[in-house]
């Protein structure tokens, strides 16, 4: 008998809960909580603004700040700490880490020794360099995971338009956005329709075909479901240029939001010139 | 005065990639105000009807016309009459996940006023009338895909009926409703018609007939008309519906078997 997941079932099972993820945070940004208040095209330019920050100082302690703030922030819009930090933090050891190592020795950052691990010296440039990587990452990588806790995924799409992005491009976006739970929904179906008929146990080989076949299917179905939709489109008079609905309207607390962010950085970007003579 | 025809087919052919017939020869007439049922088994031809009567697909032979103009693609290419087409006449599909293309409830039902030029704040006004009553005020904001099957039939429909149309053709509306849900449809197609607008449905259940329809055209399996009159005529003639798929014959020698087991 078969105890462990296949890797059929471990990849279904990844994208499942990927987009049962995605849900969650529709309803994290459902809930009553500072950026969520907020117009999303206002949070998303100041989240953006911290991030150009983050990426462009040059003072370690101004990162860690700016950090702290996703922190507080995160905490004052209800976010869930521990699955903010699982978030945030899972994936940057994992790949951060790797680039990260090499810059701690002199070999990669030549400079003063601090300490030697099996003849190779650790200098203080390199823990500096590493120390800068990592801080970026995990600044850069908090303040985007916020933005998209706190906005519904469609909301932060139509936010888009707000940048310059073509609506025909957002539309599209936002169409992707509309199916590709339906797509989940079906792969989904088909494979507990599988499992019911033959169980867990299905041989490698056999399972290949499957997923083979099942990708095909699918690929065809949403070609069927790409010209019916259209169809769908055409029925309502789409002509070609798409309008969608303007549902954003920046309000009084939007500005003082906006204005406050912009009185951070410039007190943050102040202190750094100044304290960094 | 005569009642003004808005649709008429005339000896009406299309095949799938011209080799899968669905529909062999439609002769049909539709008056403005009048609600008629397109009824038929599965695969005989009531969709790609519907779909040839919004001008989404186009005949091989034959004709259809709207109010006198016969659709044709090149029809469409005059956008002054396109767009006046489009108002006037609303499909709602049979699957709501085909109607319901965009990333919200609300986004979805201003689809179609938006593309026609109305204003957003006229669109958000009427999208607020119309939920509430429809009773899908609660879902607005709502993603399509968390939507139950009912919840999807009434936001279909809402999408269609906040561009006011004169024609509204419906392909299966009642497929997977509970009862309760598919009472409340009916009042609502009945709200419609009784507005002066004209009703085409699809359906193959055989129930809301007398409900939904003056008229009744029965499609067979050779994807002609095999037969017409009012409900009450159709839903007699059991020869008619046994040849034709509609009514469960399996049902009844179930039933007979059960009988002669009974009497030994």
């Amino acid at each position: 008998m078969r105890h462990g997941k296949g890797f059929i079932e471990q990849t279904l099972g990844g994208a499942f809960a990927f987009f049962r993820q995605a849900l969650y945070d529709d309803e994290t940004a459902s809930q009553p909580g500072l950026l969520q208040s907020l117009d999303p095209r206002v949070k998303a330019a100041s989240l953006l603004s911290f991030l150009l920050l983050a990426l462009f100082t040059r003072s370690l302690a101004l990162l860690g700040v700016l950090y702290l703030l996703s922190l507080i922030l995160a905490s004052l819009s209800r976010v869930p700490l521990g699955s903010f930090l699982l978030r945030t933090w899972v994936f940057i050891p994992l790949f951060s880490l790797f680039i990260a190592i090499p810059a701690l020795f002199g070999i990669v950052s030549p400079g003063r020794v601090v300490v030697s691990i099996c003849g190779l010296a650790v200098t203080e440039q390199g823990i500096r360099a590493a120390s800068f990587f990592l801080g970026r990452v995990i600044t850069s990588v908090s303040l985007t995971v916020l933005l998209s806790m706190t906005t519904r995924h469609f909301e932060l799409l139509k936010a888009l338009r707000s940048f310059g992005v073509p609506q025909v491009f957002v539309m599209v976006l936002g169409i992707s956005y509309r199916y590709i739970y339906l797509f989940v929904g079906i792969v989904e179906d088909t494979y507990r329709a599988i499992k019911s008929r033959g169980g867990s146990g299905v041989h490698c080989r056999n399972g290949q075909r499957i997923v083979t076949w099942n990708m095909a299917h699918l690929w065809t179905r949403s070609y069927r479901l790409n010209e019916q939709v259209y169809s769908a489109m055409l029925a309502r008079g789409f002509r070609g240029e798409p309008v969608a609905l303007d549902v954003f309207r920046a309000r009084g607390r939007d500005w003082l939001w906006l204005a406050g962010c912009a009185a951070t950085i410039f007190v943050l970007v102040y202190a750094e010139v100044t304290l960094g003579k | 005065m005569a009642t003004e025809n808005v649709f008429e087919c005339r000896n009406l052919h299309y095949a799938y990639r011209g080799k899968f017939p669905a529909l062999c020869g439609i002769d049909m007439t539709v008056a403005a105000g009048e609600r008629v049922a397109l009824v038929g088994a599965n695969g005989s031809g009531k969709s790609t009807l519907l779909n040839l009567l919004d001008g989404l697909q186009f005949a091989d032979r034959g004709a259809v016309a709207y109010r006198g103009q016969e659709l044709t693609e090149a029809a469409f290419a005059d956008e002054a009459f396109a767009s006046r087409f489009r108002r006037s006449v609303g499909l709602v599909f049979q699957n709501p996940d085909i109607q319901l293309f965009c990333p919200t409830v609300r986004e979805d039902i201003a689809f179609g006023p938006l593309q026609f030029g109305v204003d957003q704040q006229t669109v958000a006004a009427r999208i607020a009338e119309l939920a509430e009553t429809l009773g899908i005020a609660p879902l607005l904001d709502r993603s399509p895909h968390q939507l139950s099957v009912g919840e999807k039939r009434k936001v279909s429909l809402a999408t269609v009926l906040i561009s006011d149309p004169d024609v509204l053709l419906l392909d299966e509306p009642t497929a997977g409703l509970d009862p309760r849900t598919t009472t409340h449809l009916i009042d609502m197609l009945d709200a419609f018609a009784h507005a002066g607008k004209t009703v085409i449905t699809a359906t193959h259940d055989l129930h809301i007939l007398e409900d939904i329809a003056d008229r009744v055209c029965v499609f067979g399996q050779d994807r002609t008309i095999a037969g017409r009159g009012t409900p009450e005529e159709i839903l007699a003639d059991e020869p008619l519906l046994k040849a034709n798929n509609l009514i469960h014959v399996h049902h009844h020698h179930a039933h007979d078997h059960r009988v002669m087991a009974h009497n030994g």
